[in-house]
C-alpha cells in the first residue's frame, strides 16, 4: 500500500515514542514491529532529523541510523504516547468485534480478542464513540469451519462432499488446504486432488467434510491477492453477452463483467468471461422474461430447452 | 524542492505537543521550515487550516486559546493527547494484530495499522509466530463501492448527505437526502441505514447502487437516531429470507442439494423423485427456476404460477 502523508504522519509519532524506549534498536526489529518494510522505516529516518520543535533553535530530533541500528542523542519527552483517534479506534473495534462473531474461531483467540476489545475501548475513550456506526457480519458457516481450520493447523488432507452450483451436482475430492479466508463469506484455498489445480471451496457448500490421515503436500504457490476480488476471469475465457431489462440489472451488481453498457429502455447489455459457459445457464433461467443470453447461442439454447422440458411437467395440469 | 508535508506535519505536531503556552500562528510560522517557504500569508493560512484539520484526523487535540492581546494561540495538551493506560498480553496483541488485518479499504487499513502501531509504541508486546498459534483464518472485509468513505465519515460526524440512488431494478437514479445513521457488511457489500427525508422514514440503501457522487449538507440531523439500527432484517427480507408460507416441491433424486438443505421435511417418493416443503419467502419462484427441469412446484398455486410464467418466458425464445 502506498503511504501517504498522514500515515507516515501517524507511523513517525509512534515511531519517536518507541524509539525512546529502545536506544540502539535494529532496523529490522522496528520494521517488524511496525509492520512496514525496512525501507519504509529508513524514508522515515530521514525525515525524522528534519523535525523538531523549532528549527532555528535547533532543536530538531537528532536520530541516525547506520543501517542496521537506530540511535536518538537528544531523546526528549515530546514523545509519550498519543491517544487513538476516531478512525483508529473505530477500524481496530469494529475489525475486533467482527473477527471476534467468527464462527468456528478458536475458544483461546475468541477470548484474546474480547478482552482486548474491552481494553480497547476503555483507552479509546469518546475516541471509540463512533465505532458502533460501522458493523461487519461474517456469515456463519461454523459447521465445518474447524475442522478445515484444524487441518491446516495440522497440515493435513481434507476430504469434501462439495456442491457446485453451476453443475447442480455434489462431487467427493481430497483437498490439500492451503488457507482459509473470510470475504462475506468463509472460503478454503486449496490443491484439489481431483483437478490437480488450485481451488477455491466456499465452505457454505460443503456438504461433509472428514479430515484424513494423509499428509496435506500442496505444491509451492504463490498466495493470491484477496484484495484483487475473487473471481478473475482469464483472458481466453469465452466471453457471454447477456441483454437484461430493467428488472434484470441486478446481474451487473453480482457478476464481475467487462462492461455493462445502458440500453434504450433502461436495461444493460453484459459482457463478461468465463471458464465454463454452461454453467450460467442457472442464471438464463433465473432470469426468465428479465433477459436473454445474445452469445454464445448454445447457451441460450440449453436454457431454452431446460425451460421447455421444465413446463412439460406441468402440462395438463394447468 | 517543496517540503514533504509528512515532514511539515511532524514539525507542527511536535511544536505543538512541545510547548506549555499556547503559540500564534507567527510564532509557527517562524519555527517551522515549510511555512517560510509557503509564500503569501493566504497560502499560509490555508496550509496550516488544513495542516491542523489533518492532525486532528489523527486524533490530536489541539487546543485553541485567546490571549489577552486577542491573538489566537494554538497548543496540544499532554494530558488531553496521553494515551491512557493500557496493558496487553501477548494473546491479546496477537488478536488485535490478526484484527488489523481485515481492513481492504485505505484508510482505514492505514487508521488500524497506526493504531497498532500507538499501541506498539505504548508497549504492546511482540509475538514472533502469531500464525502458528492461531486460526488459519484469514478474514477480509471488502470496500469496493466508491460511496464507502464519505458515508463512514458521514456516520462519524453526524452530518446529512445527498447522494443518487438507483432502485434495484430502475434505470434511472433519484437523488435522496438522508441523515445517515449506521453502514453494515453483510455478505461481503455494505448497506447504509438512515433517514430518509423525504420520505420521512427510516430506509437501507445498498452502496452499489449509489451513483455519483456523495455530497455533505450543511446543518444537522432532524430525527432522533434510534438506539438500534436493523440493517440486516431489512436487508434479509429483501433477499426473501424471511419465510412467511411453506412450499411443496418435488425435486429430482440427487439434484438440488441447496434446497435439500433448506427443507424443512423430505421425503422420498421412489419414482426418482423426492418430496420437499421449503420455507417460502420472496424470491423462491426465481430460485425454483434455476434448477430447470429438476423441480417441479406442487403448492402453493400462486408459486407454481410464478414459476411457469418464468420458465415461459425462457422458452418462447
Amino acid at each position: 500500500m502506498a503511504t501517504n502523508a498522514i500515515d507516515q504522519t501517524r507511523r513517525m509519532l509512534s515511531l519517536v515514542t518507541y524509539l525512546r524506549e529502545r536506544p540502539g534498536a535494529h532496523v529490522q526489529d522496528v520494521a517488524r514491529a511496525f509492520g512496514i518494510t525496512e525501507d519504509e522505516l529508513i524514508s522515515d529516518l530521514d525525515v525524522l532529523p528534519m523535525c523538531g520543535t523549532s528549527f532555528r533553535g535547533g532543536d530538531l530530533l537528532d536520530i541516525d541510523t547506520d543501517g542496521d541500528r537506530i540511535w536518538w542523542h537528544n531523546p526528549d519527552d515530546v514523545a509519550e504516547p498519543l491517544r487513538l483517534a476516531a478512525d483508529e479506534a473505530t477500524a481496530l473495534l469494529v475489525a475486533a468485534r467482527a473477527v471476534a462473531t467468527l464462527p468456528g474461531l478458536r475458544e483461546s483467540d475468541r477470548d484474546a480478542l474480547v478482552r482486548a476489545t474491552a481494553k480497547l475501548e476503555t483507552a479509546a475513550g469518546e475516541s471509540g464513540a463512533a465505532s458502533s456506526r460501522l458493523s461487519v457480519t461474517f456469515e456463519a458457516e461454523g459447521g465445518v469451519f474447524a475442522d478445515v481450520d484444524r487441518a491446516i493447523s495440522e497440515r493435513r488432507r481434507l476430504w469434501l462432499r462439495y456442491y457446485s452450483p453451476a453443475r447442480d451436482e455434489l462431487t467427493e475430492r481430497e483437498v490439500d488446504p492451503i488457507r482459509l479466508f473470510a470475504v462475506g463469506h468463509t472460503y478454503l484455498e486449496g490443491w484439489c486432488r481431483l483437478t490437480e489445480a488450485r481451488r477455491t471451496f466456499r465452505l457454505d457448500r460443503v456438504a461433509e467434510i472428514r479430515l484424513l490421515d494423509a499428509p496435506a503436500a500442496p505444491p509451492e504457490l504463490e498466495l493470491r491477492d484477496l484484495s484483487a476480488g475473487l473471481v478473475q476471469p482469464a483472458a481466453e475465457d469465452p466471453e457471454v453477452v447477456i441483454e437484461v431489462g430493467t428488472g434484470g440489472r441486478w446481474v451487473a451488481e453480482y457478476y464481475p463483467h467487462d462492461s455493462a453498457e445502458e440500453l434504450p429502455d433502461g436495461g444493460l447489455r453484459i459482457t463478461l468471461r468465463t471458464p465454463d459457459p454452461a454453467s450460467l445457464r442457472r442464471l438464463a433461467l433465473r432470469l426468465g422474461g428479465d433477459g436473454r443470453i445474445v452469445t454464445p447461442p448454445e447457451l441460450a439454447d440449453s436454457a431454452r430447452d431446460a425451460a421447455r422440458e421444465a413446463l412439460a411437467a406441468y402440462e395438463g395440469a394447468l | 524542492m517543496a517540503i514533504a508535508k509528512a515532514e511539515r506535519l511532524m514539525n507542527l505536531a511536535l511544536c505543538l505537543l512541545g510547548t506549555r503556552r499556547p503559540l500564534s500562528k507567527r510564532e509557527l510560522r517562524g519555527s517551522i521550515e515549510a511555512y517560510l517557504e509557503a509564500g503569501s500569508d493566504d497560502s499560509f493560512n490555508r496550509m496550516f487550516e488544513r495542516d491542523k484539520d489533518d492532525l486532528r484526523e489523527l486524533g490530536l487535540v489541539i487546543e485553541t486559546v485567546e490571549n489577552l492581546d486577542g491573538d489566537t494561540g494554538y497548543l496540544a495538551r499532554r494530558d488531553s493527547n496521553r494515551l491512557p493506560p493500557i496493558t496487553l498480553d501477548a494473546e491479546e496483541a496477537a488478536a488485535l494484530g490478526l484484527a488489523a488485518k481485515v481492513w481492504q479499504q485505505a484508510r482505514l487499513a492505514g487508521a488500524a495499522s497506526g493504531a497498532l502501531q500507538k499501541l506498539r509504541a505504548a508497549g504492546m508486546p511482540e509475538s514472533e509466530d502469531a500464525y502458528e498459534v492461531h486460526s488459519a483464518l484469514e478474514p477480509r472485509i471488502p470496500v469496493h463501492e466508491a460511496a464507502f468513505e464519505p458515508l463512514m465519515l458521514a456516520c462519524r460526524d453526524r452530518r446529512p448527505v445527498t447522494f443518487d440512488y438507483r432502485k434495484a431494478n430502475s434505470a434511472r437514479a433519484e437523488q435522496r437526502q438522508v441523515e445517515p445513521w449506521t453502514l453494515e457488511c453483510w455478505r461481503g457489500h455494505w448497506y447504509l441505514a438512515g433517514w430518509d427525508r423525504e420520505r420521512g422514514a427510516e430506509r437501507v440503501f445498498r452502496l452499489s447502487r449509489i451513483t455519483g457522487k456523495v455530497r455533505s449538507r450543511a446543518g444537522a440531523f432532524t430525527a432522533e437516531v434510534p438506539d438500534v439500527v436493523t440493517v440486516r432484517e431489512t436487508v434479509e427480507s429483501w433477499a426473501g429470507e424471511v419465510a412467511t408460507r411453506t412450499a411443496r416441491i418435488r425435486l429430482r433424486a440427487g439434484a438440488g442439494y441447496p434446497l435439500r438443505s433448506r427443507a424443512t421435511a423430505v421425503r422420498e417418493r421412489g419414482d426418482g423423485w423426492d418430496e420437499l416443503e421449503i420455507p417460502y419467502g420472496h424470491g423462491l419462484d426465481a430460485w425454483l427456476v434455476e434448477f430447470g427441469p429438476d423441480v417441479v412446484v406442487e403448492e402453493p398455486a400462486d408459486l407454481r404460477a410464478d414459476v411457469v410464467d418464468r420458465l415461459r418466458a425462457v422458452a418462447k425464445d
